[in-house]
């Protein structure tokens, strides 16, 4: 019998879903190995690049995907991050091993002022707070040209070094891999544990989790925080594996291009930030002749994940599942989308 | 000196205060916040370059094909955004519209290029003077196109049947369509409606900068949210004062702060404001 592309998908999905100790453990040693057989450096560039989108996306996750809150100025804390670990690098001579954690504590400490500040509003209105605070964050670096160097940006930050050896492509790309998997790792562990249980019930109903002893505002808080921390850590390895950055790096485009990963990959679900993450990190390196396009694209693709297939690729049942109405088809919603448009009548 | 940051300040505040009766009607009839007002303020102004540029060289044909520009895309983004999406978590339409935004934004930038397109004056030189401040012919003309199109929308608004259609709606959608409002029809209009003042803002800041550009759309927008909020995101006056005094206070924090800061002022307004009285100078309570 002739199996359709689309069943064989199913049943590798099936496969992998059933035996995930076995997939992750085939995966990893993939991942180890790859670079020993294909020595190229632009493929191991590309997979470090790929590892801090993972990274990002992951973090993003816990705010919007398992809390349900909503962060628009996620690059903010990703820019805060590579700005403190590439200043105390450049101006302190501050080694790489301390500017990483640095860089996650500050970060954080802004990610939790900001958070105790405006947690308590509504989404819409933290939206357009985090927006504002990554503008704020884009001007003060462009303007205080003291501190930060403003347009000019911060060259020459210094490659790392283990053991006085210097780090080479590989041993970015090592050294990337062990972050992204002590990073998913920790998310994992927290998504599963009370916090994760706590974050999720805020998401579901924060009314129902507040009267369950919830301190709502508290876990908030502390989600935010801690993605605002994992941003700082990837801003950190990306100053000093690009050892270039500057204002441009971390714009507001930046903080969308994340939630698009997010959302792609499916909102709420760590392997669907992860699938997001990938897909977009490596889109713009498969298709080069769509440079130009890169961004339309991705604001269509955010525009069709919500409206066609809101659980993403992953297809997690997240946070934009209309509240009732069974499983349809990918076409059947399009249906309905086209009518309602013609028809005048809501879907 | 002090008169002429003011008279700069009521002429960006014209801007900021269409931009803030955008997101206010908006606001007022789904209690949704549209992200992409920036990038229609970007399409009105396109739109009126390109009717300037090609057609014809007038001020008013530019406002109101600038007008239109808003109004369609805006009817188009309400039917894909927030049509489709009615009944999901609010985040949902939220985050459709930032894709509307990235989306029109880019797609301007690969259609029509990166680089900003010069737009006419039409008016130039000094109308009057008046305590040492110069008040130009432009200024006069910005002012005015703006206020005789909020007086036009508080009049369509208060005096209309649509516009009280649009009022029933902002406060109750399920009575008002128990009443016989056709609520779809109502939320369509005022989507458009909030399209097209975007639009014409777009237009007025083209001409009184001299210049269209793909992002233009970007920080007006949040700012004017900014506005939106001061005064009161819930009240049409409201929005309307507010996004005048964002003008007029930013005009004078320039001479505190280094101009390039001048673009904190706006945000700092919005956190203290939603921090400590979210319903703004005159909207009524609402559940934050």
């Amino acid at each position: 019998m002739a199996t359709s592309l689309g069943d064989r998908w199913k049943g590798l999905t099936g496969w992998i879903k059933a035996h995930p100790v076995t997939s992750l453990g085939v995966l990893t040693i993939l991942l180890i190995l790859w670079p020993l057989f294909i020595n190229n450096q632009y493929f191991l560039r590309v997979a470090t690049n790929v590892g801090l989108a993972v990274i990002l996306a992951s973090s993003l996750n816990i705010i919007i995907g398992f809390t349900g809150m909503f962060s628009l100025g996620h690059a903010a804390f990703y820019g805060i991050g590579a700005y403190t670990s590439a200043l105390l690098a450049t101006r302190l001579g501050v080694p790489f091993w301390l500017g990483l954690p640095a860089a996650a504590v500050v970060a954080g400490f802004f990610g939790a002022l900001i958070g105790l500040a405006t947690l308590r509003l509504r989404a819409v209105f933290l939206a357009f707070t985090t927006l504002g605070f990554g503008e704020i964050t884009r001007i003060v670096i462009l303007n205080w040209r003291s501190f930060t160097r403003g347009p000019l940006g911060i060259a020459g930050i210094p490659i790392p070094t283990i053991f006085g050896i210097t780090f080479n492509r590989f041993m970015y790309y090592y050294f990337m891999l062990v972050l992204v998997a002590l990073v998913l790792g920790a998310i994992w562990r927290m998504y599963h544990s009370r916090i994760g249980r706590a974050l999720i019930a805020i998401r579901e109903d924060e009314t129902a989790a507040r009267s369950m002893g919830i301190n709502v505002f508290g876990f908030k808080v502390l989600a935010f925080t801690m993605a605002c921390m994992l941003a700082g850590l990837a801003g950190s390895f990306f100053a000093h594996f690009q050892r270039f950055i500057s204002a441009d790096s971390f714009v507001s485009n930046v903080s969308f291009e994340i939630i698009t990963m997010v959302a792609l990959g499916g909102t709420g679900s760590i392997g669907g930030a992860v699938t997001g993450a990938v897909i977009l990190g490596l889109f713009p390196e498969v298709f080069r002749f769509l440079a130009q396009y890169r961004q339309v694209i991705y604001g269509l693709i955010l525009i069709s994940v919500i409206v066609l297939k809101p659980g993403g690729i992953v297809g997690v049942k997240g946070v934009f599942e209309k509240p009732s109405g069974g499983q349809k088809g990918f076409w059947a919603i399009v249906g309905d989308h086209v009518s309602a448009i013609f028809k005048g009548g809501a879907a | 000196m002090l008169v002429q940051q003011l008279v700069n300040g009521v002429t960006q505040g014209s801007l900021f205060a269409l931009l803030a009766i955008s997101f206010a009607i908006v606001y007022g009839v789904l209690r949704l916040v549209n992200f992409a007002t920036g990038s229609l303020y970007m399409v009105g102004a396109f739109a009126g370059y390109f009717i300037v540029t090609y057609v014809v060289s007038n001020f008013l044909v530019a406002i109101l094909f600038g007008a239109i520009g808003g109004f369609i895309v805006g009817f188009i983004l309400e039917k894909v955004a927030f049509r489709a999406l009615r009944g999901v978590a609010r985040i949902a339409s939220l985050i459709c519209t930032i894709g509307f935004s990235v989306f029109l934004n880019e797609l301007a930038a690969v259609l029509f290029g990166a680089e900003a397109k010069a737009m006419p004056s039409f008016y130039s030189g000094v109308a009057f003077r008046v305590g040492g401040a110069a008040v130009s012919w432009l200024q006069i003309a910005m002012i005015v196109t703006a206020a005789v199109v909020l007086i036009g929308l508080q009049l369509f608004i208060f005096k209309t049947k649509a516009g009280l259609a649009i009022r029933t709606v902002s406060l109750d959608f399920k009575t008002a369509g128990l009443m016989g409002i056709n609520v779809d029809r109502t939320i369509s209009l005022a989507f458009s409606i909030a399209g097209a003042m975007a639009g014409i803002a777009g237009v007025l800041a083209a001409v009184y900068y001299n210049a269209v550009v793909f992002n233009m759309g970007n920080l007006p927008g949040l700012k004017s949210f900014s506005a939106a909020v001061f005064g009161g995101l819930t009240s049409i006056p409201g929005a309307i004062l507010g996004g005048y005094l964002l003008g007029i206070i930013e005009n004078f924090g320039v001479q505190l702060v280094s101009t390039g800061y001048r673009d904190i002022i706006g945000f700092v307004i919005l956190v203290t404001f939603l921090l400590l009285r979210p319903r703004g100078l005159l909207g009524r309570k609402i559940n934050m």
